[in-house]
């Protein structure tokens, strides 16, 4: 058994419930700056790992201006949720924040911002990339490029 | 019974309308829902295969039993982040 694995079985150090989570749906800018500095870990933790998906100046090889996101936003809060659970399940994770643009977002800016607090860099990333591709596959939010 | 349906992304223009109602005899499922909604806007049968179906804001396979008044939404894959 890898040391990752054995790390997956820890859950008992954090029952059901203990993880602090954060969803914000948002049509604001992301301020980054504000967001770690409101950040809190506590003394066993070791590890933040932060994330940005920022909006690409082309889609399909075209220049584009923006990317106009919509939501099904009552259908995106619980399918996070589940998928909150689901990271809970997995890693030993004390907190779970993540902020999602909503409307039009320009080039250069960004639609996304994760963090995830956990005791050790393998989880930390783990559950980011983890959470990031189950968003992708599950959260009902759509692009509409703006050119 | 009747069945609220909500589209989504392009599915919108797809169907000219952002939602609909269909009757459907009762113990009808969420895939012969998908069904008649094709009929009513054959644009949508180019993605029926990869067309995401919830009740309310739960994703469901199709042969999930239907009930009077569900909200039902469809739309195409998901693209966040």
């Amino acid at each position: 058994m890898t040391s990752r694995s054995s790390r997956r079985c820890k859950v008992v150090e954090f029952p059901p419930g203990s993880m602090k989570r954060e969803l914000i749906l948002t049509h604001e800018p992301i301020d980054e700056t504000a967001l770690v500095q409101g950040r809190v870990m506590s003394g066993g933790m070791g590890a933040a790992v932060s994330f940005a998906g920022v909006v690409r100046g082309t889609e399909e090889g075209a220049a584009i201006r923006a990317i106009d996101y919509e939501a099904f936003e009552p259908m995106v809060r619980r399918q996070f949720e589940l998928i909150f659970d689901d990271v809970e399940k997995r890693w030993p994770i004390e907190s779970l924040r993540l902020v999602h643009r909503l409307g039009v977002v320009a080039v250069n800016e960004p639609s996304l911002w994760v963090e995830v607090i956990a005791p050790h860099r393998g989880e930390a990333f783990a559950a980011c990339q983890h959470l990031i591709d189950e968003m992708k596959r599950l959260v009902p939010i759509w692009k509409k490029p703006v050119s | 019974m009747t069945i609220n349906v909500s589209f989504y992304s392009y599915f919108k223009d797809l169907t000219g309308v952002p939602s609909t109602s269909e009757q459907l005899p009762e113990g009808a499922t969420l895939g012969e829902l998908h069904l008649q909604l094709i009929e009513h806007f054959p644009q949508l049968g180019a993605m029926k295969n990869s067309t995401l179906l919830a009740v309310g804001v739960e994703y469901q396979p199709r042969d999930h039993p239907l009930k009077e008044g569900d909200d039902v939404a469809l739309f195409p894959p998901v693209q966040g982040g």
